[in-house]
């Protein structure tokens, strides 16, 4: 027993050392996932994006008109920079990207609400920015019914002669009242970042064990210590004694994670200590063994590089973390269920972001852990089956 | 000097290289087909909301109806009490809960307006945000037909987002996601095309292909890479652009010119990484740190104006943010296309120098591996000389064994020969 950990650790510990003096490993294993956790939220730094350069254009020229410029002007998410008479002009600065969006008062506005008829306010926003449509458009579109809303009370009290105070209660009877639960501040870092947090950790790890082979043995690139003992273990010793290393190691990223970088961009640290050890155990296991079994695949070392950048964009939007998995195609649900991330990045954001329990993350974890086992037997085949092949291994 | 050009061509493109042919036109075109018909649902829709109803009256079930009608939104759970919504946020099962408090119609027909409490994660800030907005309209809408209903709001407000009015987000973000990869792609072909002759040691090889010119060599790698990334990318963008507004031809023009001036600004970039690092595995995690994030920095989800100084500084220096620049002005029309210009000017610019960078470079690094395959040609050579000597040797000495073998069995035989008889 005592033989078995120590050629188990004595494995893991030449892995190890590996990933210090190896260069693509040191790029990848130790300066990519610590680099990219403070690279990335750079430009999320002041969370949201307010003040975003608006016109108005008014066509009506009256009180009225003005009292909605005002409001709209003091409004927090927009900054109202120009005041146009003719639409075109809002059109050139949008074009000229000095203003975001517009919003229209129509000619005669205070006319037509006053003699009792209705009007359009339209609100114009770029159509290549998503954020910015959802902030010009509720900051124009609440002013704009603030203006209704008052114009609409006074015809309640009028027309079915009611003190101001029931006309209030009639134009809105049941008014609700949003409670944010979680990111208050509706900071866009906060939404963001801690699932690209998770990708990183995921998409380096992978990379990382594929640059080094996975748990094959005889590596050409080890050169003085390809044919040292410890390099050509026994299979089982390989596999485990390396999953060992990288374990391991990426323990210490998820601690360096939730207490430095969540410290240093101030998102918020809800994580129980149980469900963190859990979901580092099940989310490390499912990514090395998902690394090992990429691994075998892989001729020369920076192949997986090169083609696993081109894969970060489709995983991190597979893990359902701003677009609904009901809307994506069914074809794309299945395939998803084949990343670790498509599991672990909610399982992430409920545990550390919502604070989830054991047992809300249990069925979060849950498939995650079914995934590791599958990929461990799988790695396991796939490395016995390449230690017996006579494949052209490139400079693996 | 031609045929030397199209003889380069040949040799590294025309090659049983798989990982090429991956990196340069199956990876881009499949992935960003792949983000396109991601978001094929084009709008969000069936965002899964909780509801606890603790009044049991019409007006409860009215908004519950509603809420159920509505096809933003899709009541998955009905909770027994808070907790169980609470904790079907916390799992991500629901992304907002409403509570119909008790005595909500009771206390609504008396005019005691009884506050509806909407929990919303506030994680998921887009999809948050879309359900917050249609729960206030449905609730709003049924309260109104409680007192007022003949009464219409004095104000209507249209929210359009020009070129995109149905906010269809393969517009939105498909577009953006398309470019993000062929961007990343423009830098990791040329990363890959530059550096695999120095990997393989077979850079003499290439240039005696080239007719021993540098500059066709660099023009043969180059050019083909140009071509056909900015072909598929065309295409690709034509096919996710197809569900927003058609493009005029002059819009497709100065959007295709774009393009181009960004896949050569790319190439030269990743050509430039090549000739500062010297070999693929460090100019392909250079190119990966740069351009894996680009979309994060090029301000299409984040508007650039809120970074800080430093980020717009490094974002102005990304291709990315240029085109999609020149992308987001023709998406206006023809107001957009005198600014569109100036992105496609500074495009150029990026690329003229990315190029002239690595041509410097790259013709150094060139002089000095074909010294070195020299070097190692001939030591080669050398060993090879050494090691036929050595096995000469060998089968002498072997030779000469098995002589003095037979020599001495062919006495011994003598010997007994000469005993028996």
């Amino acid at each position: 027993m005592t033989d078995l950990f120590k050629r188990l650790f004595k494995v893991a510990f030449a892995e190890w050392k590996l990933f210090y003096t190896d260069p693509a490993a040191v790029l990848l294993l130790v300066v990519a996932g610590v680099l990219y956790a403070f690279y990335y939220p750079t430009p999320y730094m002041k969370q949201t994006a307010t003040d975003v350069p608006v016109a108005v254009v008014d066509l009506d020229h009256t009180v009225m008109s003005r009292e909605l410029t005002q409001m709209s002007a003091a409004a927090q998410q927009i900054d109202v920079r120009y005041v146009f008479s003719d639409i075109r002009e809002a059109e050139q600065a949008m074009a000229e990207e000095k203003i975001y969006g517009f919003m229209v008062i129509p000619k005669d506005m205070e006319k037509t609400l006053r003699n009792g008829g209705k009007t359009n306010v339209n609100v114009f926003t770029h159509g290549a920015y998503v954020m910015l449509h959802g902030n010009i458009g509720t900051a124009f579109t609440t002013c704009a019914l603030t203006v209704g809303a008052t114009t609409k009370v006074k015809r309640i009290a009028l027309g079915k002669k009611v003190p101001a105070a029931k006309a209030i209660a009639m134009r809105d009877p049941i008014p609700i009242s949003v409670q944010t639960m979680y990111n208050n501040t509706g900071s866009y870092s906060n939404y963001v970042v801690p699932s690209v947090l998770v990708l990183i950790l995921q998409q380096t790890l992978v990379i990382g064990i594929c640059i080094l082979g996975g748990a094959r043995a005889h590596r050409k690139f080890r050169k003085l210590q390809r044919d040292s003992s410890v390099e050509n273990e026994l299979m089982p010793y390989r596999y485990f004694g390396r999953s060992l290393a990288y374990f391991l190691h990426y323990c210490s990223f998820i601690l360096f994670y939730h207490f430095v970088v969540y410290n240093v961009f101030e998102f918020p640290r809800r994580g129980e200590i149980l469900p963190m050890v859990a979901f580092a155990i099940v989310f490390l296991f499912s990514v090395i063994n998902f690394g090992m079994v990429l691994s075998q695949v892989f001729l020369r070392r920076e192949t997986s590089m090169q083609l696993f950048l081109y894969m970060s964009i489709p995983i991190l939007f597979l893990s359902n973390f701003s677009w609904p998995t009901e809307l994506i195609p069914a074809w794309m649900k299945g395939f998803s269920c084949l990343l670790p991330s498509t599991f672990a990045i909610p399982a992430w954001l409920a545990i550390e972001q919502r604070g989830a329990d054991i047992y809300d993350a249990a069925s979060l974890l849950l498939p995650l852990a079914m995934q590791a086992v599958f990929y461990l037997l799988l790695g396991l085949v796939l490395t016995n089956l390449r230690d017996g092949s006579k494949l052209k291994t490139g400079d693996m | 000097m031609f045929i030397d050009f199209i003889r380069a061509i040949r040799k590294i493109y025309i090659s049983h290289n798989i990982v090429l042919w991956l990196v340069l036109l199956i990876l881009p075109v499949v992935t960003s087909v792949f983000m396109v018909n991601f978001f094929s649902a084009e709008i969000i829709q069936h965002v899964p909301i909780g509801l606890l109803k603790q009044d049991r009256s019409q007006l409860a079930d009215k908004v519950e109806m509603a809420l159920r009608a509505d096809p933003v939104l899709e009541v998955a759970v009905e909770c027994h009490d808070r907790s169980e919504c609470e904790h079907a946020v916390i799992r991500g099962d629901l992304q907002a809960f409403i509570v119909l408090p008790y005595d909500m119609e009771r206390r609504a027909l008396r005019l005691e307006t009884p506050v509806i409490p909407v929990y919303s994660s506030g994680q998921n800030y887009l999809t948050n945000t879309f359900a917050v907005k249609e729960i206030r309209s449905v609730i709003s809408a049924i309260g109104a037909d409680l007192f007022t209903k003949q009464m219409d709001d004095p104000i209507h407000v249209e929210l359009k987002s020009v070129s995109n009015n149905s906010g269809n987000y393969q517009g939105f973000l498909g577009l953006g996601l398309v470019t993000a990869l062929f961007h990343l792609a423009g830098i990791l072909a040329a990363v890959y095309l530059f550096s695999f002759p120095f990997r393989d040691h077979r850079v003499r090889e290439f240039l005696q292909a080239a007719g021993g010119s540098r500059v066709v060599l660099g023009a043969a790698t180059v050019l083909p890479l140009v071509v056909i990334q900015w072909l598929s990318m065309v295409a690709v963008y034509a096919y996710a652009r197809r569900a927003l507004t058609p493009m005029t031809f002059d819009e497709f023009v100065v959007v295709s010119a774009g393009q181009l001036a960004m896949i050569l600004a790319c190439s030269g970039a990743g050509a430039a990484f090549v000739g500062i690092t010297g070999n693929m595995r460090m100019s392909s995690s250079v190119a990966g740190v740069i351009a894996g994030p680009a979309f994060a920095f090029a301000g299409q989800t984040f508007p650039v104006m809120a970074m800080p100084l430093v980020v717009r500084g490094f974002a102005f220096l990304l291709p990315l943010t240029h085109v999609l620049k020149v992308q987001s002005t023709m998406l206006l029309g023809s107001v957009g296309k005198a600014h569109a210009w100036e992105s496609i000017a500074i495009l150029l610019c990026m690329a003229l120098f990315w190029h002239l960078l690595a041509s410097k470079l790259l013709f150094l690094r060139w002089k000095v591996a074909i010294e070195k395959e020299a070097d190692w040609e001939a030591r080669e050579k050398l060993h090879l000389k050494d090691k036929l000597k050595n096995i000469a040797d060998a089968v002498y000495s072997d030779l000469s064994i098995r002589k003095a073998v037979a020599s001495e069995i062919a006495k011994r035989k003598l010997h007994k020969g000469g005993k028996n008889d």
